[in-house]
């Protein structure tokens, strides 16, 4: 996935966490540095009966809002459940959390299925379903005592999407059948233009020779396609803007971008000291995520701009998980 | 052993409608800073003076001590001005990489690098104010029979304290400021919220806690004047 995971990383620290990537790196090589930092400073209170001498959980979410309000959800959660749940926000990129997952400073985070194959196993080959890439991402899991439980049923993947009325003039739903429509616009943000998912990609895997490019900076696109400056753009599949723009995701329809599901991933050791109800809380919240949720949460995040802590709140509040 | 959960149902709570002025990132949305006064600011304002409270006090115990020796052995103070002088010359970012490793992600790597740009400051104003006691005052106290210690609490402090309330002013604001960047290392402080609308942007919150920043200093210098005025009255009557 080297990448989709990496459009997906610049795109989104390019949005966030600055040096605490950094900072973080230098944490991580420090043996014994204690990670006692960006904790979130709110809710620290029990709800739930307490669970007696255990030692606390870590929950860790990455630089970007969606993980920001996954995490919140786990951590809450599991709060409400009477563990005692510490939450690193902002941990950093996959490879920073994932050192910071496998050398036991965070104990549960969640992570995309397709960024394990790409960032973790190194896998170039495209996966045929959800179902492979999970299940190969498994593997990684096992390989390295690593509990994977049950996969988000929404996906956060690039994708390529256009106006209304252009997907019916042409008559469009895949990618494919962008092909022989006469010369169009697409744009992406710079970092995005060589590479197998970036632009240049689609153009080889789809044989667009009539697709243009535009780059603009990050979050541009939204603007530019709904004024007709552009006719395609490139998103991410769980941009809340998709709610309020009139816009057609076109089908992935050869796989080029992968499968980007999102997996509770847990250190063995600290899943065995979790009761039954721990991972039935998080199947449960897991079945809950689904495109329309997450998108209406990056909403509340990205367009309302609420902490993500209270974004996450009221979605366990509403569905009686608190 | 589990693979994909079976989509749910899930109740899509009500988040709310933005304002316009919040969806199209205005200058500064006050509907959007008071609803988010007590999440959003008042929490970070909170941590930030506490930071600056830790770091300001400790900075004056060491500063203060370091002062007083000092005084005493003359010798000392080119060392010890040259050592609290190279501190406060290290780029504040660096100094916290630099602790990161020995001290982690934690508050107390941020109070380190805050206690260490105080030092200086409050090292030279306590120094300059009591050697600025003039030498006859120094006779004249010695004459009426003064111990060294009294005449240390009873003349040279009081008359030094002007001078030590002005260093106090400078590390205190200066405090407050850099605190905003410990936001790199912890998430408390109003640097968090500063750092988060800069990446997002989002104009409220940054332009909201970086005025909270600004009022703080302004705050807190105004409550050491009137400390100084308090503990100087002598001061006012001269002037």
């Amino acid at each position: 996935m080297a990448i989709l995971g990496q459009g997906h990383l610049n795109r989104r620290q390019a949005l966030t966490g600055l040096g605490r990537g950094l900072l973080g790196l230098g944490a991580l090589g420090a043996a014994g540095a204690s990670l006692s930092g960006c904790t979130s400073s709110q809710q620290s209170d029990l709800t739930g009966p307490k669970k007696k001498g255990r030692r606390p959980i870590t929950v860790g979410s990455k630089g970007f809002a969606e993980s920001w309000i996954t995490g919140e959800l786990y951590a809450q959660g599991l709060r409400n459940l009477g563990y005692t749940v510490d939450l690193k926000t902002n941990v950093g990129s996959s490879d920073i959390i994932n050192t910071a997952l496998l050398s036991g400073q965070i104990d549960l985070y969640p992570e995309y299925t397709g960024v394990m194959l790409v960032t973790f196993m190194g896998e170039d080959k495209l996966m045929d379903s959800a179902q492979q890439t999970f299940d190969l991402a498994q593997t990684w899991a096992e390989d390295n005592q690593v509990t994977m439980l049950r996969a988000t049923p929404f996906e956060n993947k690039n994708a390529v999407a256009v106006r209304k009325d252009f997907a019916d003039k042409h008559d469009l739903q895949t990618m494919s059948d962008l092909k022989g429509i006469g010369a169009f616009t697409y744009s992406t943000y710079p970092d995005n233009v060589t590479g197998a998912q970036g632009y240049e990609g689609i153009v080889d895997t789809y044989d667009l020779k009539n697709m243009k490019l535009k780059t603009l900076s990050i979050g541009l696109n939204y603007q530019a396609i709904e004024r007709g400056e552009i006719d395609a753009a490139d998103v991410f599949t769980t941009d809340p803007q998709l709610l309020r723009s009139d816009l057609v995701v076109l089908d992935d329809d050869k796989k080029l971008f992968g499968f980007q599901n999102v997996v509770p991933l847990i250190r063995d050791d600290a899943f065995a000291e979790l009761d039954d109800d721990a991972s039935e809380f998080l199947d449960t919240l897991q079945s809950l995520l689904t495109l329309d949720a997450i998108q209406a949460m990056n909403e509340a995040s990205a367009i309302n701009r609420l902490d993500p802590a209270n974004v996450a709140e009221m979605f366990l509040d509403e569905n009686g998980l608190m | 052993m589990s693979d994909f959960a079976p989509a749910g149902d899930p109740v899509i709570p009500d988040y709310g409608q933005a304002s316009d002025c919040v969806i199209n990132n205005g200058a500064f949305c006050t509907d959007w800073f008071l609803s988010q006064w007590s999440t959003v600011f008042w929490p970070p304002l909170v941590s930030h003076i506490v930071m600056v409270a830790i770091a300001v006090s400790i900075g004056f115990v060491i500063a203060f001590g370091a002062g007083l020796l000092a005084y005493r052995k003359k010798w000392l103070a080119g060392p010890i001005g040259m050592a609290a002088t190279f501190l406060y010359t290290l780029p504040p970012l660096a100094l916290f990489q630099l602790l990161v490793p020995f001290t982690g992600l934690s508050l107390l790597t941020v109070e380190i690098a805050l206690v260490c740009f105080t030092l200086i400051i409050i090292f030279q104003a306590v120094l300059v104010g009591l050697s600025g006691v003039p030498d006859d005052v120094r006779r004249a106290a010695t004459g009426m029979g003064l111990d060294r210690n009294q005449l240390l609490f009873k003349v040279e402090l009081p008359l030094a304290l002007p001078s030590i309330i002005s260093g106090l002013r400078i590390a205190t604001v200066l405090t407050v400021s850099i605190a905003t960047i410990a936001a790199f290392v912890v998430d408390d402080g109003l640097g968090s919220p500063i750092i988060k609308a800069v990446s997002s942007p989002f104009n409220t919150q940054f332009v909201g806690a970086g005025a909270l920043a600004v009022l703080l200093a302004f705050a807190l210098d105004g409550l050491l004047v009137l400390l100084g005025r308090v503990l100087t009255p002598w001061t006012k009557a001269r002037s």
